[in-house]
Parts: C-alpha cells; sequence; structure tokens
C-alpha cells in the first residue's frame, strides 16, 4: 500500500494520494462487537454511550435526587462504574 | 514516507480550520458554562461556580417551557418539509413544460438569508398591511393576528419555516431518486406490485439514507432556529415562540448572561446529539450491520 501511495505522489496526483489514505484509514477503524446492548459497537461507540448516560444521569440528579441531600458526587461514581462495565461488556 | 506528508499537507488546511473554528469554540463554550460571567457587571470577570449554571438549567421553567415548544415545532417542521419535499421531489421527476423554471424559482428561499425571510414574512402577516391576513379575512372570514394568538403565531413560524427550508429536501431527495437503479422498479412492475407498494419496499428503503441525512441535516437547523423567529414574533406572543435559540439568544445578549447561556447552549447541543444519534441507531445502522 506505502509502495502504491509513493507512486501516486510521485507521480504527483494529490486527490489519489488522499484517497488511498482514507482507504487505509478504513481498514484502521476499531472492530465492532455485541455485547449486552442491542446494536454492535466500537470502543468509541461505548465511550459515547457512557458519556450520554452521564450527563443524563447527572441532569436527572440536579433535579430530583440533590434537593433530596443526595450528593452529585454519588452520581459520578454510578457513572464511572456504569462506563466502565458499558465500555468492557457492553 | 514522502507521500505521506503530502497527504496531511493536503488535510492540515481543512484541519486547522476545523480546529480553530469548531474544537476551540467548542471546549471554551463548555469551560464557560462552568463560570458566572457577566462581562458587563460589577464584577466583569469568570467566577468558577462548578456545575450551578446546570442547577439553574434544570430548575428553570421558562427553559423547559421553550424546550417544549422548540420541539413541537421541529416535529412538525421537519415532517412537513419531509412529506412536501418528496412530493415535490417527485414531481420533478417527471417531464412536464416550464420544469426548468419551476425548479429555480422553488429553490429562490434557499438564498435568503433568515433574517430577510423573517422580514418579507412579517411584513406579510402584519393585520392591516399584509397580503396573508387580508386575504384569510377575505376569504374564510378568518382574522390572523400573530401578535395576539399564541396559535397562529407558532402556525406562521413552521409556515415560514417550511417555505424557507423545504427546497432544500427537494434537493436531496431529486438526487436520491435520480441516482436509484430501474432495474428493481421495473421487476416489481412486472411482478404486479402497486404504486403503493413500490414506494414502502423499494423506494423508500432505497433512499432512506439520504432521508435520514436531511433529516439530521433540518432537526439540527429547525433546533437552532433564531433569526426568523426572532424577527418575525420576537418569541411571543407571551413565549409561545420563544425557542430555545431566541430563548439564548434573549439570556445571552440583552442580559449578558454568558456563563448561563453557555450552560444552556451545551444541553441543547447534548440533546441534537443524541436525538440525532438515536435516529442514526434506528434507521441506519442496522442496515450497515445486514450489509456487513
Amino acid at each position: 500500500m506505502i509502495d502504491d501511495i509513493d507512486k501516486l505522489a510521485a507521480e504527483e496526483n494529490p486527490a489519489l494520494v488522499l484517497a488511498h489514505m482514507i482507504e487505509e484509514n478504513e481498514n484502521r477503524i476499531p472492530a465492532e462487537r455485541t455485547g449486552f446492548l442491542p446494536i454492535q459497537t466500537n470502543w468509541f461507540d461505548r465511550v459515547f454511550i457512557s458519556v450520554v448516560l452521564w450527563v443524563a444521569l447527572s441532569l436527572f440528579w440536579f433535579r430530583f435526587l440533590e434537593p433530596l441531600g443526595l450528593s452529585i458526587w454519588i452520581c459520578l461514581a454510578i457513572s464511572l462504574v456504569a462506563a466502565v462495565f458499558i465500555i468492557r461488556k457492553g | 514516507m514522502h507521500s505521506k506528508r503530502l497527504g496531511w499537507l493536503l488535510l492540515a488546511p481543512t484541519m486547522i480550520i476545523l480546529f480553530f473554528f469548531g474544537v476551540v469554540p467548542f471546549f471554551y463554550v463548555i469551560w464557560v458554562s462552568f463560570h458566572q460571567w457577566n462581562p458587563f457587571a460589577a464584577n466583569p470577570g469568570k467566577i468558577f461556580n462548578w456545575a450551578a449554571n446546570y442547577r439553574q438549567v434544570v430548575f428553570d421553567a421558562q427553559l423547559l417551557a421553550s424546550l417544549g415548544v422548540t420541539f413541537a415545532f421541529v416535529f412538525f417542521a421537519v415532517v412537513s418539509e419531509l412529506v412536501l419535499g418528496y412530493l415535490l421531489a417527485q414531481a420533478f421527476m417527471k417531464d412536464f413544460p416550464g420544469k426548468a423554471f419551476f425548479r429555480t424559482i422553488h429553490t429562490l428561499p434557499l438564498i435568503m438569508a433568515p433574517i430577510i425571510v423573517g422580514s418579507i414574512w412579517k411584513l406579510m402577516t402584519t393585520p392591516s398591511i399584509g397580503i396573508i391576513p387580508n386575504l384569510l379575512q377575505s376569504w374564510f372570514g378568518y382574522n390572523l393576528n400573530i401578535g395576539q394568538s399564541a396559535l397562529a403565531a407558532f402556525t406562521v413560524t413552521v409556515v415560514m419555516d417550511v417555505w424557507h427550508w423545504t427546497p432544500l429536501v427537494t434537493l436531496s431527495l431529486i438526487a436520491a431518486l435520480v441516482s436509484l437503479p430501474p432495474d428493481p422498479f421495473e421487476q416489481a412492475q412486472i411482478d404486479g406490485a402497486g404504486k403503493r407498494q413500490i414506494f414502502w419496499h423499494i423506494t423508500l428503503p432505497m433512499i432512506a439514507p439520504a432521508v435520514v441525512a436531511t433529516v439530521f441535516i433540518r432537526l439540527m437547523d429547525a433546533l437552532r432556529t433564531v433569526d426568523e423567529v426572532l424577527m418575525l414574533t420576537g418569541g411571543g406572543p407571551g413565549s409561545a415562540t420563544r425557542y430555545i435559540g431566541v430563548h439564548i439568544f434573549k439570556e445571552v445578549f440583552p442580559r449578558t448572561n454568558y456563563g448561563y447561556g453557555s450552560a444552556i447552549s451545551v444541553v441543547v447541543l447534548y440533546l441534537t446529539i443524541v436525538i440525532c444519534w438515536l435516529l442514526y441507531v434506528g434507521l441506519i445502522a442496522p442496515r450497515n450491520t445486514k450489509k456487513g
């Protein structure tokens, strides 16, 4: 592949160099798998889902649980545990 | 290795622009959202206040009401644009006299700045001088007054958005329809499929990625609509059309409450990303998985 790109670069064809770089990059997309989540995910998807859950849980906590005296740090701890679980088993 | 350097060199301008105009402002807004910052107050500096702005967000009744009307606006506007856009795209797929002329005319709203669109619609809907209230009065005896009726103001903002953005949907769907291969349609006709069956089982599944991409674009745009509505109704009457973009504008500019405005912006960005991601997971990801 590198030889091909070098050859294209030698021919001074920038569009083809970029196309080959994109193709190379596509091969580097992390492997997807199916865990307990209902969709196939790679590690980035699972980190994204964890962050989405963390933000949703934090807003919920601010609105309903913090006025009852439960600290936001508890929410953060729960979110971290959930994130580790989702990233490893999701 | 020379080629790799050339590749990165070609990508560099885009990446630099994206970094300074996309990544840096994004993290700056997040940083500001954790501060109390009113540059025109007695103390104009930023005061770090942890998540106090986010605590305020979840208890702000005006904001929650704004979110409600924004979602209603987005739903009615995007669904109407999609249906009308598809019908227009199908119409433009057929040959008729003056087709090129009508296609050009129908894309004209797209090139107008939103503030101009707001001004035009304000002129057209102002009671006593506007053409729309006059026609509605003389034809149906209906008195349209967007300064008094909340429902009328909401409806007019939806219609204005549909008028402005349907051409974008039409152009996207024309591109998708033109690229469809004729074979499946011919086979379906030979097998005796009706128009409705062809639409649900062939056309729609094949143009679904284009439809979802268009919905994403319109959804994101509609969620942050400000200038048109601000020009037309100013968010009123009361708070009937105080959509979330208008709410943020009024919070940030007249009240110069930058920290709280940033927190609302981050929450709206979060909601936009989550809605688009759910749409993607629900509609596009299963198709890719099947193909893969």
